[in-house]
C-alpha cells in the first residue's frame, strides 16, 4: 500500500473523528430509547430517564418477549419480509433491465409512466377499493404484494446497470445468449451491490409497514410486528383509569421502548451481513482492457 | 453457481407463498363469523332466546378485539343478550378510526352500531345511511330511553341534521362536571397562607410558591402554575375572567346580550394580558406551550407544580406519584374560582350537559339485526349492570380476592375491549363507587381526596348558552372549527412575542376568515332553540 | 413517421425483442393495478366526494376545491414556507449524505467503518414521533442545549417556540435522522466502480483528495442525478410527520406547510375530495419541476431519466 503524506494522515484522523463524533450523535435516540426500556415506571413517569436506565429493571422487557402474540407478529413479519424482498428483487430486476436496452421501443414511454406513479399519489379510498377487488383484504398476501416494485427502486437499479460498460454483454451475444442468459448469468451476479441496496430498502419496507396493514388487514393473528406494537401504545387517556396501578413497575413508554428496540435489533444484526456486498472492486477483473 | 442460488431462491419464494396462501385460506375461514346482517346465529341462552351477533366500533385504545366464542363475546351474550363482535380498529386521536370506518362504508359494509367522530354522523343522517331512532328508541331501548334526560334528546332532535326534529344519534351526557383547577393546600399550610379568592391574593400565593420553597428541598425550582400546549388545561386562569371553556378550546357563551365566541371578546383580552404577566414574571411554567400531557403530568408528579387544572377526581394518581416518588402525603384541593379585577362574581368553571354523540345504529341491516342494536344499546344503558361491565370478565379483567372482585391492572395483551357506557351516562354516585372500590386501607386517603374534589367544585360550575350547540356551524371553516388562529395568536401573546395589542388583529382576522359567518349561525342557531 | 409505420414498428419491436416485452410484464401489471388504476380516483379532487355515492354518484364541482386552497388565507404562507423547506431539503438535506459517503468511503478499517455506517443509519429506523420527542428534550429549560449555554453563562433559550429557529431545526432533524441512510446508496455506486482506476491513478502520483474528486465524485454523478431528479420529483412533499412532530402554533409562520394545511383541514376532517386536490396541486407543480430538470440534465450531460 502506498503510504500517505503528513498532511493525509491528518486530514485521515480528522475525518474519523468528525465521523465518529456524528455516529455517536445518530446513535444517541437509539441509546435513549434502551435506557427506558431498562428503567421502571416512576422515574420515566417523571422525565427522569435520559441516556442511562433509572431503576434498573427487566420487567418492561420480561413483559414484551412474553406475549406470545408479538412472537407470533415477529414470525409474520419474518416471513413476510422474506418473501417479498426476494421476490421485490426478482421482479425489479425483470422490470429494470429492459429499460437499459434502447432497442426496447416503449422504454421511454415507461420511464415516464414510472416516474408519474411517484409523483403522483392515489387517494385514499379508490386506493381501497382497487386492493380489495384484486382480493387482498384480509389475505396474508397483502403484507409484502403492494410492496413488491417501488418506482425510486426500479430507478436505482437501472441506472446501475447502466452503469456496466456495453462490452460486458457483447460476449455473451455473440456466443447467441438470449437476454433472460445475460441477465441471470452475467449482469445479476456482478450486481451484488445494488441487490443488497434494494435488498435493504424492501426489507425495510416490509419489515417496518404500518399503513398497509391497518387499513387491510383485520385478523389480528395475521398482523406484521408495527402494527401489534401499535396496540401497546396508547395514547395516554385524559381520564384516569380506575384501578390498581401500583404493583406494575412498567407503563406504556418503557413497554413502547422495548417494542421499538425489539423491533430495530433484528435489523442491526442483518445489515452487517449485507456489508460484504459493498466491497470495492466487485467490478475487477470482469472486463478486460 | 449463481444461476443455481437464484434458482433455490426463486423456488424458496414459490414455496413460501404457497404456504401463506395455504394458512390464508385456513384462517379466512375462521373469519366469517363476523357477519353483517347475515343473521348468523350462535349459542343458546337458558331462555333458548336467539343470539344475534352484531358488530359493534368503538374506540379502542389497543386492547384486543372481541370475536365469537371469546370470554368477552360469551360474558356480554349472557349479561346483555346480543353477540357483541368488536374488530380491533385503531383509533389514534380518531383520524385512523374514521379512516377505517368511511373505508368500510365505502365498501358497503358498515358495522351495526358504532361510535360517530368528528360530525361525522350529520352526513350519515342525510344520506340515509343510520336509522331514524326516534321512534325505535322508546319501543326497543326504553331504558336508554329514560336513562337520558328529556331535554338533552329535545336538544338532539332540534339539531337533526335532515331539519326534521329527527333523533339520529344517542348522545353521551355529563352529569356533573369533571375539570377544575387544583392547588397544593399542603405548600399553602407550609407557608401559612390562605386559600386565595381574590386575583391579588392569588398572584401572592403563586409569588410564594416561586420564591419561598414550599416543597423544601433547598432549590427554587417551584413551578407555580402551567399548563399545557395550545394553551390548554389551564382554563382556571381563564375562567376567572368569565370566559367559557372547556378544556382548554374557548367556547360559546352570552356576552353583552348575543352568543359570541369566547376568544374574542374584551373578557379574552384581559384574560390574556393577565396570562401574559403571570409569563413574564415567571409565575407560570415557561415551558407551557411545549407540554404535552407526559411532560406536565411528570412536573406535577416530581413535586414541582404548585398549581394546575385538571380532573378534580384524578387526584389520587398524582398523590400515588408524589408519594413513591419524592415521599410526599401532599394534599390537593379544589382552587375556587378566583375573583379578577373587573369580574368580580363573574367567573365560572364551564360546563354542558349534551356530551357528543356516542352511538350510532346502521341503516343498512336486516330488521332482525336491527333490533338486536337496539337491545344492545338498551341493555348496556341498564345502571343495574354498569358494575358488571365495568368488572368485565372474570380471570381477564378483574379476580375475585376474598370474596371480592378486584379490578387486574390494565394490559392490552391479554384484555379485550368492552363497553364503558358509565363513561358516557354515569352519574358522580357511580364514580364515587368506583373510586372507594379501588381503595385499600393504605391507599384510601388518596381516593378519599379525589372524592372531595369531585364534589367540591361543582359549585363554581355553570351551564353555558352554547349547550347542544351543533357542530355544523363550522361547516367550510375547518380552521375556525380548529381553533388555529386562537393558538397561533393566543400562545404567541402570553409568551410575548406578540404584545397584547394584537389581539384586536387577532379578532379581526377571525371574523374575517369566517367566524362571522360561523357567529351568524350559532346565535341563528340559538334564537331557534329559545323561542 | 406515421402512425401506420410507428404502430407496425411497435409490433416488428415486439416479436423481434419479445423476451424484454415479457419480462416486464409483471412490473407493468404491478403499476397498472396498484398505481395507475386507484390513480384514476384522483378525480375525485374535482367532486364533493362522498364515501355513499361513490365515485360515480358524487357531485362533479370543477376546480372548487382548488379555489378553496387557493384562496384561503393561509394559502400564500403555507405556500411560501413549503416552497423554502422544500428547497433546503433538496440542496443541504441532499447534499450531506453525499459528503458523508464520500468520508466515509475513506475509511480504511473495515470494523470501524461498519461500526460507524450502522450507527449512522439507526435514526432511520426511529419514528418522528420519537425524534421529535428527543429534539424537544435536548431544547428544553433543563436539556443539554440550555445546559451548555448556562455553562457559559448565558440565559436559558427555548429554541423550540422560536420562529427564527424552526427552518434551521427541521434542517438538523432532517439530517440526524435520514443521512445516514442516505449514505447506502452512495456507497453501493463507489463499491461498484473498477479498483483499476484507483491503483492506476495512485500510481500516477494522485493524492486521496485528488482521487476523491477526479474519480470517486464524477464516477458518482449519474447516480447523484438520477436521485437528485427524483428528489425533486418529491419538491413539494416535505415529510408530513417531520414537521408536524416538530410545529407549534407558536411556530406556524414559518413551519406551516401544505401538508399540515390539509391534514387540519382535509384529512382530519374527512374532506376526501379537498385532500386530494391539494395533493394533486402538489404533485402537478413536482412533476413540471422533474420535467424540466430532466431536460436540463439531459443537455448538459446527456443523461436523464427519460
Amino acid at each position: 500500500m502506498v503510504s500517505l503524506s503528513f498532511g493525509e494522515k491528518v486530514m485521515h484522523t480528522i475525518i474519523i473523528i468528525f465521523l465518529i463524533i456524528v455516529g455517536a450523535i445518530a446513535v444517541a435516540p437509539l441509546i435513549s430509547v434502551i435506557a427506558v426500556s431498562f428503567s421502571s415506571r416512576l422515574p420515566v413517569e417523571l422525565n427522569e430517564v435520559t441516556l442511562w436506565p433509572k431503576g434498573f429493571t427487566l420487567d418492561s422487557w420480561n413483559y414484551i418477549l412474553s406475549r406470545s402474540d408479538l412472537w407470533r407478529s415477529f414470525a409474520v413479519t419474518v416471513c413476510a419480509t422474506l418473501t417479498g424482498t426476494a421476490l421485490s428483487l426478482l421482479i425489479t430486476a425483470l422490470t429494470a433491465y429492459p429499460l437499459t436496452k434502447p432497442e426496447f421501443k416503449i422504454r421511454s414511454i415507461l420511464m415516464v409512466a414510472i416516474v408519474i406513479t411517484m409523483v403522483f399519489k392515489a387517494p385514499l379510498i379508490p386506493y381501497f377499493l382497487t386492493v380489495k377487488a384484486v382480493g387482498l383484504y384480509n389475505n396474508p398476501l397483502v403484507l409484502f404484494v403492494p410492496h413488491i416494485l417501488t418506482a425510486f427502486n426500479l430507478i436505482i437499479m437501472r441506472t446501475f446497470f447502466l452503469q456496466f460498460p456495453v462490452e460486458l454483454e457483447e460476449a455473451a451475444v455473440v456466443e447467441g445468449a438470449g437476454y433472460f442468459r445475460r441477465l441471470f448469468s452475467l449482469v445479476l451476479p456482478l450486481s451484488k451491490a445494488v441487490l443488497a441496496t434494494l435488498g435493504l430498502f424492501y426489507g425495510v419496507t416490509i419489515w417496518n409497514q404500518f399503513q398497509h396493514p391497518l387499513l387491510f388487514v383485520t385478523d389480528p393473528d395475521w398482523f406484521p410486528l408495527q402494527l401489534k406494537i401499535r396496540q401497546y401504545i396508547t395514547s395516554d387517556n385524559e381520564l384516569p383509569i380506575v384501578g390498581s396501578i401500583a404493583e406494575l413497575n412498567y407503563n406504556s413508554r418503557t413497554l413502547r421502548s422495548v417494542t421499538i428496540a425489539f423491533s430495530i435489533i433484528p435489523i442491526i444484526m442483518v445489515y452487517p451481513y449485507l456489508q460484504k456486498y459493498f466491497v470495492k472492486g466487485a467490478l475487477l477483473g470482469s472486463v478486460k482492457g | 453457481m449463481f444461476r443455481r442460488k437464484m434458482l433455490i431462491l426463486m423456488m424458496s419464494v414459490v414455496i413460501m407463498a404457497g404456504l401463506i396462501a395455504g394458512c390464508s385460506s385456513s384462517s379466512s375461514n375462521k373469519n366469517e363469523t363476523t357477519s353483517n346482517g347475515s343473521g348468523n346465529t350462535s349459542g343458546e341462552t337458558e331462555a333458548a332466546e336467539k343470539i344475534l351477533d352484531i358488530e359493534v366500533w368503538t374506540g379502542n385504545t389497543g386492547f384486543k378485539a372481541v370475536e365469537k366464542g371469546s370470554p368477552v363475546y360469551n360474558f356480554y351474550a349472557e349479561l346483555l343478550g346480543v353477540g357483541f363482535i368488536s374488530p380491533y380498529v385503531e383509533w389514534n386521536g380518531g383520524t385512523d378510526y374514521l379512516n377505517a370506518l368511511n373505508s368500510r362504508i365505502a365498501a358497503g359494509e358498515m358495522p351495526n352500531v358504532f361510535l360517530p367522530y368528528n360530525g361525522i354522523e350529520a352526513d350519515l343522517a342525510k344520506n340515509g345511511a343510520i336509522a331514524d331512532l326516534t321512534d325505535l328508541l322508546p319501543q326497543y331501548a326504553s331504558k336508554l330511553w329514560e336513562l337520558i334526560p328529556e331535554e338533552v334528546w329535545n336538544i338532539v332532535k332540534a339539531n337533526d341534521p335532515t331539519g326534521q326534529g329527527r333523533i339520529y344519534w344517542v348522545p353521551g351526557i355529563k352529569s356533573y362536571e369533571r375539570t377544575t383547577g387544583l392547588i397544593r393546600k399542603d405548600w399553602l399550610d407550609a407557608l401559612g397562607l390562605e386559600m386565595p379568592k381574590t386575583q391579588e391574593e392569588y398572584v401572592n400565593v403563586l409569588r410564594a410558591f416561586k420564591e419561598q420553597d414550599p416543597n423544601g428541598n433547598g432549590v427554587a425550582d417551584e413551578i407555580p402554575t402551567g399548563g399545557r400546549e395550545n394553551a390548554r388545561w389551564m382554563d382556571h386562569l381563564f375562567n376567572q375572567y368569565g370566559i367559557a371553556m372547556m378544556e382548554g378550546f374557548p367556547d360559546w357563551d352570552i356576552y353583552d346580550g348575543e352568543l359570541t365566541f369566547s376568544a374574542v371578546t374584551q373578557n379574552m383580552k384581559d384574560a390574556l394580558a393577565f396570562i401574559a404577566q403571570l409569563y413574564k414574571e415567571g409565575l407560570m411554567d415557561q415551558e407551557t406551550f411545549l407540554n404535552d400531557k407526559a411532560t406536565w403530568d411528570g412536573k406535577i408528579d416530581s413535586n414541582l407544580v404548585g398549581n394546575y387544572f385538571h380532573w378534580g377526581q384524578g387526584a389520587y394518581e398524582h398523590l400515588e406519584k408524589l408519594e413513591l416518588g419524592a415521599g410526599v402525603k401532599a394534599e390537593i384541593a379544589v382552587l375556587p374560582v378566583i375573583e379578577a379585577p373587573g369580574y368580580e362574581g363573574q367567573g365560572f368553571i364551564t360546563t354542558k350537559q349534551l356530551g357528543s354523540p356516542e352511538w350510532v345504529v346502521s341503516a343498512q341491516q336486516d330488521e332482525e339485526h336491527l333490533i338486536a342494536s337496539l337491545k344492545f344499546l338498551n341493555e348496556i344503558a341498564d345502571e343495574s349492570k354498569w358494575y358488571d361491565l365495568y368488572m368485565g370478565v372474570e380471570g381477564m379483567h378483574h379476580e375475585v380476592v376474598d370474596g371480592k372482585k378486584v379490578k387486574l391492572p390494565e394490559d392490552k395483551s391479554t384484555q379485550q375491549i368492552g363497553v364503558a357506557p358509565f363513561y358516557a351516562w354515569g352519574s358522580m354516585e357511580f364514580q364515587e363507587q368506583l373510586l372507594l372500590d379501588s381503595a385499600s386501607e393504605e391507599n384510601k386517603w388518596r381516593y378519599e381526596q379525589s372524592i372531595k374534589n369531585m364534589k367540591e367544585l361543582q359549585q363554581y360550575v355553570k351551564v353555558i348558552a352554547s349547550d347542544g350547540l351543533p357542530s355544523s356551524i363550522y361547516d367550510g371553516y375547518p380552521d375556525i372549527k380548529n381553533n388555529t388562529l386562537w393558538y397561533e395568536y393566543a400562545t404567541k401573546i402570553i409568551i410575548g412575542t406578540y404584545s397584547i395589542d394584537k389581539f384586536d388583529e387577532f379578532v379581526e382576522k377571525w371574523y374575517k376568515s369566517g367566524g362571522d359567518v360561523v357567529t351568524e349561525r350559532a346565535r341563528e342557531w340559538y334564537a331557534t332553540v329559545n323561542q | 413517421m406515421n402512425k401506420e409505420s410507428s404502430s407496425k414498428g411497435l409490433l416488428c419491436n415486439v416479436r423481434r425483442y419479445w423476451p424484454l416485452y415479457l419480462m416486464s410484464i409483471p412490473g407493468i401489471v404491478f403499476f397498472v393495478i396498484f398505481k395507475f388504476i386507484p390513480m384514476g380516483g384522483t378525480v375525485i379532487a374535482f367532486q364533493e366526494y362522498s364515501v355513499f355515492k361513490g365515485i360515480l354518484q358524487s357531485q362533479w364541482v370543477g376546480f372548487k376545491n382548488f379555489e378553496i386552497l387557493f384562496r384561503s388565507s393561509d394559502f400564500y404562507r403555507i405556500f411560501t414556507n413549503t416552497l423554502i423547506l422544500g428547497f433546503l431539503k433538496i440542496t443541504i438535506m441532499f447534499a450531506v449524505p453525499i459528503i458523508l459517503a464520500l468520508l466515509l468511503n475513506e475509511i480504511r478499517r473495515a470494523m470501524l467503518k461498519k461500526t460507524i455506517q450502522t450507527a449512522l443509519y439507526i435514526p432511520h429506523f426511529l419514528s418522528w414521533v420519537i425524534i421529535a420527542g428527543i429534539t424537544f428534550e435536548i431544547f428544553s429549560l433543563s436539556g443539554i442545549y440550555n445546559t451548555i449555554r448556562d455553562w457559559f453563562g448565558l440565559q436559558p433559550v427555548l429554541l423550540m417556540q422560536q420562529e427564527s429557529s424552526f427552518r434551521w431545526i427541521y434542517v438538523f432533524t432532517g439530517i440526524w435522522r435520514d443521512a445516514g441512510w442516505g449514505t447506502i446508496v452512495y456507497l453501493a455506486a463507489i463499491s461498484s466502480i473498477d479498483a483499476q482506476i484507483y491503483e492506476a491513478a495512485v500510481i500516477d502520483g494522485a493524492s486521496r483528495l485528488k482521487q476523491m474528486v477526479y474519480i470517486t465524485f464524477p464516477l458518482l454523478l449519474p447516480t447523484i442525478l438520477v436521485l437528485f431528479l427524483l428528489e425533486v420529483g418529491n419538491f413539494m412533499e416535505l415529510g408530513f410527520d417531520h414537521v408536524y412532530t416538530l410545529l407549534t402554533p407558536m411556530t406556524y409562520s414559518v413551519g406551516d406547510i401544505i401538508d399540515t394545511y390539509v391534514y387540519r383541514t382535509g384529512i382530519q376532517e374527512a374532506r376526501y375530495s379537498f385532500a386530494t386536490a391539494v395533493g394533486l396541486f402538489q404533485a402537478v407543480i413536482g412533476f413540471i419541476l422533474v420535467m424540466i430538470f430532466n431536460k436540463l440534465s439531459n443537455k448538459v450531460s446527456g443523461e436523464g431519466l427519460w
